[in-house]
């Protein structure tokens, strides 16, 4: 048996998004079984199968780091803040 | 009615085959072999019981019965009332077994709803597309399945199920005693016999192509005197079993 991550797109301009995974003998079977597991209920119109080796994987430790810089964090509320006292000075 | 008296037993054949083959899949909800199987072989069951519910739907409203009373028409009938094959009826308790039965059924089924195809009914006619649908996916799990178990240490337990399932499967072909009159009036569009010579191509076919070597013994005809109308052992439980629910309160409404 191997892994196989299943990915489901709804008709429209929605995106591929990950629906689960399965475990089947082959690919064959794989997208075969995908079809009652993850979309009995017509939940997609279009589906992606991939092979778990295939998925390459990052490492968490390297990603961690960017964790750790507020300064790529804006949300705009400085800028806000900033407007509010010009304009309350204006006044 | 708009039905034949011809028209109507006919449909009541592969109502209860469908039915029977229905209920009999689902005895292994939760008790698939892996995860995956379970779903995709109890969908099976599904998909035969709505056809079954289809077929019984279109039986009562010829005959202008309320459908609320489905349930007492496909369960309640005495046993000699009931037209399922043996194949559909009998309990497979070997996974093996019923894989084996879903394949020979299914490889069946798919041509007789095709024989439905153009029936000069038009609710049936369009039943008999949606079914044709959901066979194809039918189809592809028992040749995806037995193909791949064809190769492996187990195509002798897959041999020996097809050698003790083959001699009934062929009852799938006795047809009910008013065929005749359904291809004079152009109900269907093939006979019994016609399917059957074209099903046993297609299993011999496979066969071929997954290498196994079966001794095809029973022929054509073994059980055509009973014509559908004479149960097999273990259905009085079968039913009982159906009935389970229903009897805790007979009047209750679903």
């Amino acid at each position: 048996m191997n892994r196989y991550e299943v990915f489901l797109k709804k008709l429209g301009r929605d995106e591929f998004r990950h629906a689960g995974s399965l475990d089947a003998a082959d690919p064959e079977m794989a997208v075969m079984y995908a079809r009652e597991t993850h979309n009995r209920r017509a939940e997609g119109s279009e589906m992606w199968l991939v092979d778990r080796r295939h998925v390459l994987v990052a490492d968490p430790e390297s990603m961690a780091v960017n964790d750790q810089k507020p300064h790529r964090h804006n949300d705009g509320s400085r800028v806000a803040a900033r407007r509010k006292e010009n304009r309350n000075s204006e006044a | 009615m708009s039905l034949t008296p011809a028209a109507r037993e006919y449909l009541l054949a592969l109502a209860d085959d469908e039915h029977m083959i229905g209920a009999r899949h689902t005895n292994w909800i939760g008790l698939g072999p892996f995860l995956e199987e379970d779903l995709a072989f109890c969908s099976i069951a599904q998909d035969e019981l709505g056809h079954a519910i289809g077929l019984y739907e279109l039986l009562l409203d010829d005959a202008g019965t309320d459908r609320t009373q489905l349930d007492a028409f496909a369960l309640q009938r005495a046993p000699g009332d009931y037209r399922s094959c043996w194949l559909a009826e009998i309990k497979c308790l070997d996974w093996s077994d019923s894989l084996v039965r879903h394949w020979l059924y299914d490889r069946a089924e798919d041509l007789r709803w095709k024989a439905l195809e153009s029936c000069t009914d038009p609710v049936v006619a369009a039943l008999s597309l949606r079914a044709q649908r959901e066979e194809s996916f039918h189809l592809a799990h028992a040749e995806q399945f037995l193909s791949r178990l064809a190769s492996t240490d187990q195509s002798a337990r897959i041999v020996a199920s097809i050698e003790r399932l083959m001699p009934i499967a062929f009852g799938l072909f006795d047809s009910v005693a008013t065929e005749p009159d359904m291809l004079a009036e152009g109900f269907i569009t093939q006979s019994s016999a016609d399917i059957e010579a074209l099903w046993i191509d297609a299993i011999l076919d496979d066969l071929k192509r997954w290498d196994l070597d079966v001794d095809i013994v029973a022929g054509p005809g073994q059980f055509n005197e009973q014509r559908r109308t004479v149960r097999s052992d273990g259905f009085d439980a079968l039913q009982a079993d159906l009935l389970k629910v229903i009897s805790l309160d007979p009047i209750a409404v679903w």
